[in-house]
């Protein structure tokens, strides 16, 4: 061998990849180092012999290596890359990525080259990857949320299950539209706003806007949304998880219920004191009226007692009722200040009796808000009664109205101050949770508070407390003003 | 009958309770004074000088049994009839005020107009007679 034939014959013994050359006869007549050490096999038992001999008879039958040595003798033409496990006793299992390759010499095709590369990690890689694949896919498809992707504009490139469910539309119907689409009417300023975010800070977190499904159903949905990057950073795509709070807001729907039924039972028990003064009033009168029949001037006196007490007893009870009967639903144009002012109708004679006086601050030119005045009641009723409960000798209850201008927006702020007993520190962190309540069993629910939290939220604000023992606690509501009303 | 014999104070915050009250109490001979919080009754106890005095119980400014504590501080004897549309008569407020001497009587709103004529008359028997 000359210097350059050994040279060859090192890199060829070197080169991790199997190849075993075969001459017209089938025979092997070239096995390289790697493919004995691989199949730890000795040369002797490959070179002169056939495929046959040399691989195990279940490769065999499913790889038909004889039989594609033959046609590539025949036809001229490489056999391209295929993937073989080999089996074989007493070696660990692996996978190969094998070629025929044909050799022409002067008589044609002289040789035929078997190229076997083992990829059993690369195989193993993959395995793994689709596994994770899978289980991802199946975590997306088994999510009771919508689990939605898109492209960085927003048009829907996958759609899972849960999401089909919900709006009743199967993934190939909505691949390819935009995310908007599927809003009920008039949400889908909204959505855009929320797409445009993403695109600016990555994520927009829970904002809702109702879709409508296939056959016209809105439904409440909480959205997430989050941006997809690629390694350079570049925006790739929009995912984003949607919940349905039909169920939720159901049962939100019924905590308000019991919160208020809670205020009432409260309210009731003022309220049936309340009747009694004008029902003492109209009482007396009529029993006056009935013992001087013959002094015209002194029955009209009466007559009016009797009358103002009635009309008196009439608004008390019209009050309980309006707060009774409501249920909530939409957002109207509304005036926070007239809203305290029922409020305090409905709670006023009670404070008084237990010796709060209620000093008013309440801005005069406070705009509209879009809001469910009758909520907002509930909320400042339950306010007002705890400030009452912290007052059992009798206080001060301060209520204010302000609007705050902030820099882009304006939002009104509602101050209910009381100088009663005050929160502990250890509770004001959980005054806000639903069941927490300081009142001995039976007493209080302990959701007013949870309620109000609810109900600021929805529309869109904020509700906060700062408390101390001894001196009183203040709330403070943020409600925004929003342009369009 | 002599003027300023019998003087009676009615304190309620409510305007036409006061004068319902009043109007019993004229019906009755008796010159009538209206106090609509504490203080005022404070004040016309010791401009009026009345000999009974019907009490709400719960004032704006005072509640009304601290209010008949006071007035028996200063004026042992005088006869204080409470009355109320908040508590009924087997309220512990009530029972104890009772109890203390503080009050003679108890009425609860809507009341009729013979409960107010009973302490009257069980008070001031001779008027009854003369009318």
């Amino acid at each position: 061998m000359s210097d350059i034939e050994k040279f060859f014959e090192q890199i060829i013994s070197h080169i991790p990849i199997s190849i075993l050359v075969f001459d017209s006869s089938l025979k092997v007549v070239y096995v390289n180092e790697n493919f004995l050490e691989k199949t730890r096999l000795k040369r002797g038992q490959v070179m002169g012999k056939q495929a046959e001999d040399i691989f195990p008879p279940v490769l065999l039958k499913y790889s038909q290596i004889p039989d594609l040595l033959r046609w590539t003798f025949r036809e001229g033409h490489a056999v391209p890359g295929r993937e073989m496990i080999y089996r074989s006793p007493g070696i660990p299992y692996r996978v190969y990525y094998y070629s025929l390759n044909p050799l022409k010499g002067e008589k044609g095709i002289e040789h035929v080259m078997l190229l076997m590369e083992d990829i059993t990690e690369q195989t193993r890689l993959r395995e793994e990857v689709r596994k994770t694949e899978r289980h991802l896919a199946s975590v997306v498809e088994s999510a009771n949320d919508i689990v939605v992707s898109m492209d960085p504009y927003g048009i829907i490139t996958t759609w899972n299950t849960a999401g089909e469910k919900i709006t009743e539309l199967s993934a190939q119907e909505l691949i390819g539209r935009h995310i908007t689409s599927l809003c009920a009417t008039g949400e889908d300023e909204n959505l855009r706003q929320a797409l445009i975010s993403t695109t600016e800070a990555g994520k927009v977190k829970n904002i809702e806007v109702k879709i409508k499904t296939k056959r016209g159903k809105e439904i409440p949905v909480a959205w997430n949304f989050s941006s997809m990057r690629d390694g350079g950073s570049k925006l790739v795509g929009l995912a984003a998880i949607g919940r349905d709070l039909t169920e939720t807001k159901q049962l939100q729907g019924q905590l308000i219920q019991s919160a208020k039924l809670a205020s009432l039972g409260v309210l009731a028990g003022g309220i049936a004191h309340e009747l009694r003064n004008p029902l003492g009033i109209t009482s007396a009168a009529a029993q006056l009226f009935l013992e001087r029949p013959d002094d015209p001037e002194f029955l009209k006196e009466c007559a009016q007692r009797i009358y103002t007490g009635i009309q008196r007893a009439s608004e008390i009870i019209e009050g309980l009722l309006k707060f009774a009967r409501h249920s909530p639903g939409q957002h109207e144009p509304t005036d926070i200040n007239k809203i305290l002012e029922e409020t305090l109708t409905l709670i006023g004679k009670q404070l008084t009796t237990q010796q709060i006086t209620v000093h008013r601050d309440l801005y005069p030119s406070l705009p509209l808000i879009k809001a469910d005045g009758k909520l907002l009641n509930q909320v400042f009723l339950n306010i007002i009664i705890n400030a009452s409960n912290a007052m059992p000798k009798g206080g001060h209850l301060w209520i204010k109205t302000e609007l705050e201008q902030r820099h882009m927006t304006a939002a009104l702020k509602i101050v209910v101050k009381d100088n009663g007993v005050g929160i502990p520190k250890e509770h004001i962190d959980k005054i806000f949770d639903p069941f927490f309540s300081t009142m001995p069993v039976g007493k209080g629910t302990g959701l007013g508070l949870s309620i109000c939290y609810g109900i600021v939220k929805e529309h869109g604000g904020e509700i906060k407390v700062e408390s101390t023992e001894g001196e009183g606690s203040t709330f403070t509501i943020l409600l925004p003003v929003t342009k369009r009303i | 009958m002599k003027e300023r014999e019998f003087v009676t104070l009615v304190v309620d915050d409510e305007v036409d309770m006061c004068w319902a009250l009043e109007r019993i109490l004229q019906g009755e001979g008796f010159e009538t004074h209206s106090a609509y919080n504490a203080e005022d009754a404070l004040n016309m106890l010791n401009k009026k000088a009345p000999q009974l005095v019907f009490l709400d119980v719960k004032l704006p400014d005072m509640d009304g049994i601290e209010l008949a504590r006071l007035i028996k501080t200063s004026n042992p004897a005088m006869p204080v009839i409470l009355i109320s549309g908040y508590y009924y008569n087997d309220d512990p407020t009530i029972q104890k005020g009772l109890e203390e001497g503080l009050s003679i009587g108890f009425i609860s709103k809507p009341f009729k107009i013979n409960e107010i004529r009973h302490y009257i008359h069980r008070l001031f028997p001779k008027k009854s007679l003369s009318k």
